[in-house]
This record gives C-alpha cells, structure tokens and sequence, in this order.
C-alpha cells in the first residue's frame, strides 16, 4: 500500500469533515481513493434512503456504479447482504459462488472477479456499505480490507458528524439533498456525454476534472451545466482516451 | 422481470392515499391530492403545495387549511422559509419545533409568525428531481414534533408523486403522459403501466433515467424539463418501459428527433 497516498487521503478527508462539507464531493473522494490505495478495480458507495431503498452516492467508476445499481434492482448481492447484516461479506470469486447468481453474472460481464462489501456502521446503526471491486479472484489482502473499513468508518463519522453537532434533521436534509444532487451529476453526465460524443465514464472524469480546476463542487457545476450558466467544452488535453 | 419489494408496497400504499382522496372529490388524480393524503399518511395538521417554473415565486396550487395558506403567503410576503429554502438548496427543510433557537436562526421573520399562525413544526419537501424542479410540498404540524423515520420516508414518496403529477400538469398538452386513472401502475408484474408505474422506475433505475434525460436535451435542444417529459412521453406513446427506453438512449440504440409538430411546449 502506498503510505504516503494513504496518510494524504486522512488528511484530505478530515479537511473535508472540518471544512465547508459537501456529502457527495466527500463520498466521491473516498470512493476514488479506496480504489487508488486498496488495490481493486473500483469502489462502490450505497447509503440507505428513508424512502426504504438503499442509493448509490458515489462510486469510483461507471462500471463500479452499475453494478451497485444493479443489486438493488435485483434485491439480491454482496453489498445489500453486508448492509442487511452489518457485517463485512467477502466474495473472492464470483464465478464460483453461488450466493447471488444474477449479480455474478453482471460483475463477469463487466470484468469483476471479486467483491469485499464493507459496512458503514455506527453502533447498532447501518447507514450503508462501502464496496471494493477486483478484476481478478482471489483474497484480498487482510491489511487493505482493514484500512477499507477505517475508510468506511471515517465516512460514517463523516456523515454522523452531522447529526451529533446540529440537528437529528440535519442529516436527512443532507442526505436528500445529497441524492437529488446525484441525480444532477447524472443528468449532467447525460447532457455532456451526448454534446462531446463521450461515453458516462468519460463525460464524469470530464465534470470531476473541471469541477477541481475550477474549484467549484461536482454538483454545482452539473447543476451550471444543465442550466446553461457553465459551459462545458473539450479539455484541454482534447478528447479522453 | 417480477421485482416485488417492501418499497413497491410501501409506494402502492402511497399512491391508493392519493387515488382515494381524487376518487373522492370525483375528478382524476391531480398533485393536489397529495396534500390531503399527507395528512392521513405522516400525521400532520396540514398540508400546501405550490407550483414553481424556474426562479419564479411558488404559484399556490392547494392548501388544506387556513394555516396552510398562511404559512404559506408568509413565507411569499417575508421572502424567507422552508419552502425557499428547498428551492435554492435542493434537500428537505425540516423544522420539528418552529420555538427552538435554530428555527429562529435560520428563519427570524418566518419561525415567530408561523408560530403565531399556529404551527409547531414545518416540514417542507422539493418537488424536484436532479435539476428539475416542479415545485414544493409544504407540510406542518399545529404541535412539535419529528417526523418519525418511517413518516419521512412516506412524506419523501409523497413528494416524488406530486412531482410527476405537477410536471404531467405542466406538460398537459403532451399526448399520452397523463392519461391515467390513478388506478393503475405499480403492481410489480408490467412496466409500461402509467405514472404509478414509471413512478416505481424512476426510484429503481434512476440513473439510466437521469442520464438519458440529460442526453435528451442536447438531442432534442430543449430544457432539462420538456426533455424527461418527452422522455416519458415517448415511453408511454409506444408502450414501452421508461427505463428500457432510457436504457436504449444511453447505449446509443434510440435517438429522439426533435418534432415540434408532434409535441407543444408545455411552457
């Protein structure tokens, strides 16, 4: 594990905490550096939703996205199950498990071998799972999965926090208000894949880049973006590989 | 594809709430509905609801009550309130006890009048998904008191249906969008079943959803609005799934040419 990108991610993530906090530019952080530091493919975020479904809030790649999704599609997957239970569900190799069949069958497709779901766990409370994503089977490394769930612990203290300092209100106001700007991303996403003939993964590395070199939140600028008040043309670099 | 969930009951729930009190007053189902269904369904004294069309200020569309009508003009005449705060932020407001410090904090004209009128706590909900935004739902109660999890939840599902059946009301003219009976949808075994249905989609594939409208308004050139709700229309017109036509949008499968002989601007 690289400790210097790992000792720079806890700073970067209690900055967020103490600083202006912005729910989704926090989850997204966390998502893209677990998969930067804990050697996997891809990282998932689902946080559970008062209407009685849990939400996909962030995830580190398109692929990683989808297949949260999908499991609460299908109701079925490791990451519901660690939600469910609190405890952590490890699946080293999906093509030989027989747990969730439809969902083996989506991460074969899209490349993923196996999955540690992690959950973000306060006490007795579960607000959702942290999800790390592998091409190829196989164990994951006891010492990564440790410092996964110090990740997924620090976002639920990240989002706890919330409640504890002001209001019990607070942290649904903010979690809504979370997933409707995740909604706005998607949008976003559509809006810009479309304009600069980019696929979504594409079309989100392009909103995150300008989001961070104009040092605007993710979700304001999609919101710019759909509204016509932030134009979005081709990077400098000129179209993505 | 049978996808039965607790959240499917829980939405059929919701929307027989709403059905029953148009089938009370006799006329299809409309967003104002939803106002006298929040009452039975979280226990609250009253409910409002209001239009908004981009920045505009909220265009009252149904109250429950007098306090509901004052609670909401207060807010129009003080320029402060949950209600604008919704619209600006993109989450709830939800006040449990309008006499704490932090309601005064956050509203110092709007918490000691709305007290005054005879509200406790005031919860206010946008009708909004992503960058749409159709308007807001107000709800109080004439004591404080939290909105329980499981009541937020059903106030947040509440708020989802006014939002379809106020942006079907904006888009009137569109063929086929709001032809329902309120009776329909939502019993898990057939997607193309009415706003019910499409209702159930957009919480399960959401995002396919969302995508797909963005990429329909470059397509067609049209605002984030008109183009979920050709979306929806062109779903419905050729009795298809909602998320399956997203789905075809966003694999690059379909195209939406822009018509405007076949579709009117709502406006």
């Amino acid at each position: 594990m690289d400790g210097q990108l790992l000792s720079e991610t806890f700073v970067e993530l209690t900055d967020t905490m103490v600083a202006d906090f912005d729910v989704i530019d926090f989850l997204q952080m966390l998502t893209d550096r677990s998969a930067q530091l804990l050697d996997v493919s891809a990282a998932g975020l689902l946080l559970a939703d008062p209407r009685g479904e849990l939400r996909v809030v962030a995830a580190s790649s398109e692929a990683a996205r989808l297949l949260e999704l999908l499991q609460v599609q299908v109701g079925q997957g490791p990451c519901l199950d660690c939600f469910r239970s609190g405890r952590a569900v490890t699946a080293t190799d999906l093509s030989t498990d027989p747990r969730w069949p439809r969902f083996a069958e989506a991460a074969a497709e899209a490349g993923l071998g196996a999955v540690q779901a992690l959950p973000m766990r306060l006490r007795e409370q579960v607000i959702g799972a942290l999800n790390l994503f592998r091409a190829a089977p196989g164990d994951f490394d006891p010492v990564n999965v440790r410092v996964g769930q110090a990740l997924a612990d620090v976002a639920t203290i990240g989002l706890l926090q919330e409640r504890t300092m002001r209001r019990r209100d607070t942290l649904n106001e903010q979690l809504q208000a979370a997933l409707n700007s995740r909604v706005v991303i998607e949008q976003a996403k559509g809006k810009l894949a479309e304009r600069l003939g980019l696929d979504m993964d594409q079309a989100f590395n392009v909103l995150r880049d300008r989001a961070r070199a104009s040092n605007l939140r993710l979700s304001d600028l999609a919101r710019g973006f759909i509204d016509g008040t932030q134009n979005i043309t081709w990077p400098n670099s000129g179209p993505a590989a | 594809m049978v996808l039965c969930s607790v959240k499917d009951n829980r939405l059929a729930r919701i929307w027989g709430l709403v059905a029953a009190q148009a089938a009370r007053r006799g006329g299809r189902v409309e967003a104002g509905d939803v106002c006298a269904a929040a009452l039975a369904a979280v226990e609250v004294t009253g409910a409002w609801l209001s239009a908004a069309s981009g920045l505009q200020a909220g265009h009252l569309m149904q109250v429950t009550d007098e306090v509901s009508e004052q609670l909401a003009e207060l807010q129009l005449t003080l320029g402060e309130g949950p209600s604008i705060d919704v619209a600006a932020f993109g989450g709830p407001a939800l006040a449990s006890d309008l006499a704490e410090r932090e309601s005064g904090r956050r509203w110092p004209a709007f918490a000691p009048a709305a007290c005054q009128a005879g509200a406790g706590a005031v919860f206010a909900f946008p009708l909004a998904i992503g960058a749409i935004q159709a308007g807001v739902l107000g709800l109080y109660r004439d004591k404080p008191g939290r909105l329980s999890d499981v009541q937020l939840g059903d106030a947040l599902l509440l708020a989802d249906t006014a939002t379809l059946l106020l942006l079907d009301a904006q888009a009137g003219q569109v063929d086929g969008v709001g032809e329902y009976d309120g009776h329909d949808g939502h019993d898990g075994h057939d997607g193309h079943d009415g706003l019910g249905g499409q209702q159930a989609e957009l919480t399960r594939h959401r995002a396919e959803i969302d995508q797909a409208t963005g990429m329909l308004t470059e397509q067609l050139d049209v605002g984030i609005t008109e183009a979920f709700t050709r979306l929806r229309a062109y779903a419905y017109a050729n009795d298809l799934r909602l998320a399956d036509v997203a789905r075809d949008i966003v694999a690059r499968r379909l195209r939406l040419n822009p018509d405007p002989g076949l579709f009117r601007d709502g406006e």
